[in-house]
């Protein structure tokens, strides 16, 4: 059985128009994925990679430069009410109608798009127990927790029973217990086949949801698969973090041996007396060994060694590099 | 159609559970400029009898364009905040044009109430006074204070998506005190003829055409301004605030 894409963004370009004090920004700059029904797909990048323009193209509140986006084959700039019908978006920052209560957030909703009163007033009932809000029906959103909010904001999502619902950076901010509920009420979600599409910066978060993922920088994907591969993509596949005192600069000696494809230096070792060194390595046999006989060789001490399979972070800072953002 | 209606009906209500505050906002500037102008001042004889009878559809008309500007300005500065509480009505099978179409709609509801209220409450105030020339033309009163709403909180959404919100005490004092001055709420735009061609600078203002309009439905002997001069007014007025204001509500909501 083929599944067809649910969203396809091709060729996604997004400028923003500069101003006389600001230059124009290229937020976005070609850009294309599908992700297919029923998957939970990831962005995850730094601040500034163009995680929320993309989610913005898709949900029309950003207007596109150019490319072209398809939600369940509907254009999203040609057609974009059409489009409004098929998603569903909870926003980085909490949007509830402060003037209406609980229960009326998702009822007016509802009442946007059409619900007759008999079907929004039983879903609204439904979604409040599903998300465990219901005791606070008639509260002031304002009132709310973060993570309570949260959890409005996805109900209030899901009234018009959306095909895909997207998620910008759900949990930030949130506390550990929060962000673990959260978790599970999208993966239930999920099993229960809605489409999830969800940008974070957090590693774990992005491990443990999606079943495939982009990672984005700078308007681009720099690579795109299921998290699994990614850790796989690392040069070698496995990572060898060494910390040693030497006479002789290690690194020109030990990038020269078979099974280190490739090498960084971690912190700025200048001055300091202790090299921390991480090596790109593809774990064949005697590799260690090796690798210790050339520290030794070099009249240097082994002071730490360790060789782990790389994190999905691993991966993250060696495509999106280690400079600080923003 | 559905969005629209419903969005109304959601800014309705919550204007409705709101009226209380919304009612002293908008009557406790006509009724005290009433009570001063209209009880006091005539009883001290520092104005003359037909002051009160030319203040009356004057100050209607600025309670409108008070209520409707308010109206529209005060949700849209948390619409468009950081919150950005916006987001979600545009979300709505709407196009934004219809969402700002019905910011416009609401506003006029909302100045349309006040000056319908105001009206009375200034009467009340001057049941006992003689010399008050009001006798309102309903068949006149209801379309033209519907005109007048429409163009104030048309003017509303323009001001709100133009200015930013930390501006908008300046706005007060330096757009709509100006205009309520030269808004020929206090004296009728046909009298200023005696300013020569200055009388045709007037029509600059739009609050002109609304006291005008307010005038001729409210106190009928009072000499005003031609009719197709009047409407030719508001629905110009209108028409370009509500154009503006849809073009630049769009620049700031969809990005």
């Amino acid at each position: 059985m083929t599944v067809s894409p649910v969203l396809c963004v091709e060729n996604l370009v997004k400028t923003y128009a500069g101003s006389r004090k600001a230059p124009p920004v290229e937020a976005v700059r070609g850009l294309s994925f599908s992700v297919e029904a029923g998957e939970f797909f990831g962005l995850l990048g730094p601040n500034g990679a163009g995680k929320s323009t993309t989610l913005g193209c898709i949900t029309t509140l950003v207007r596109l430069t150019g490319g072209r986006i398809l939600v369940d084959g509907v254009d999203v700039g040609k057609r974009p009410i059409e489009a409004r019908r098929r998603i569903a978006v909870v926003p980085q920052v909490r949007n509830l109608d402060r003037d209406l209560s609980v229960r009326e957030v998702l009822t007016y909703h509802g009442r946007y798009f059409g619900l007759p009163a008999e079907e929004r007033e039983a879903r609204a009932d439904r979604l409040l127990r599903e998300m465990q809000v219901a005791d606070k029906a008639d509260a002031k959103p304002l009132t709310l927790s973060g993570g309570m909010q949260q959890r409005v904001m996805i109900a209030r999502a899901l009234i018009h029973d959306p095909k895909v619902l997207l998620l910008d950076e759900p949990t930030t901010g949130l506390d550990p217990q929060a962000r673990r509920q959260l978790w599970d009420t999208l993966r239930e979600l999920h099993a229960r086949g809605l489409t999830v599409i969800l940008t974070t910066h957090y590693m774990e978060e992005a491990d443990r949801l999606c079943q495939r993922l982009a990672i984005v920088d700078h308007g681009r994907i720099l690579n795109l698969d299921t998290p699994a591969s990614l850790k796989k993509s690392l040069p070698g596949g496995h990572i060898l973090d060494l910390w040693a005192r030497s006479e002789a600069p290690l690194l020109p000696r030990l990038s020269k041996l078979p099974g280190v494809l490739r090498t960084e230096t971690l912190a700025d070792a200048s001055g300091a007396d202790v090299e921390r060194l991480r090596l790109f390595v593809d774990a064949r046999d005697g590799l260690l060994d090796r690798v210790l006989h050339e520290v030794r060789e070099g009249g240097g001490e082994v002071r730490h060694i360790s060789l782990t399979q790389p994190s999905l972070e691993d991966v993250y800072i060696h495509l999106t590099g280690r400079e600080l953002r923003e | 159609m559905t969005a629209f209606l419903a969005l109304l009906r959601r800014d309705l209500s919550v204007a409705g559970r709101n009226a209380g505050p919304l009612l002293l906002a908008t009557l406790t500037q006509p009724v005290l400029v009433v009570l001063v102008f209209g009880n006091i001042l005539p009883r001290l004889h520092l104005v003359a009898d037909e002051f009160r009878t030319v203040m009356v559809p004057g100050l209607m008309s600025i309670t409108m364009l008070m209520a409707g500007v308010q109206g529209v300005l005060m949700p849209l500065s948390t619409d468009l905040s950081g919150s950005r509480e916006v987001d979600e009505r545009l979300l709505a099978p709407i196009s934004v044009l219809g969402v700002a179409f019905e910011k416009v709609v609401a506003g006029a509801i909302h100045a349309g109430t006040a000056g319908m209220l105001a009206l009375p409450a200034m009467m009340l105030l001057m049941h006992r006074v003689t010399g008050v020339d009001v006798h309102p033309r309903y068949e006149l009163l209801l379309p033209l204070v519907v005109l007048c709403g429409l163009l104030s909180a048309a003017f509303g959404l323009t001001l709100g998506t133009q200015v930013q919100p930390r501006f908008s005490g300046l706005l007060f004092a330096v757009v709509l005190g100006p205009l309520m001055l030269f808004g020929c709420a206090y004296y009728p735009w046909t009298g200023l003829s005696v300013l020569g061609l200055f009388q045709y600078v007037f029509l600059l203002n739009p609050l002109v055409f609304m006291s005008e309009a307010m005038r001729m439905a409210v106190t009928p002997d009072v000499p005003h301004m031609p009719l197709p001069l009047m409407l030719g007014g508001l629905l110009g007025f209108t028409a370009l605030f509500t154009m503006l204001g849809a073009r630049s509500f769009e620049k700031r909501t969809i990005l």
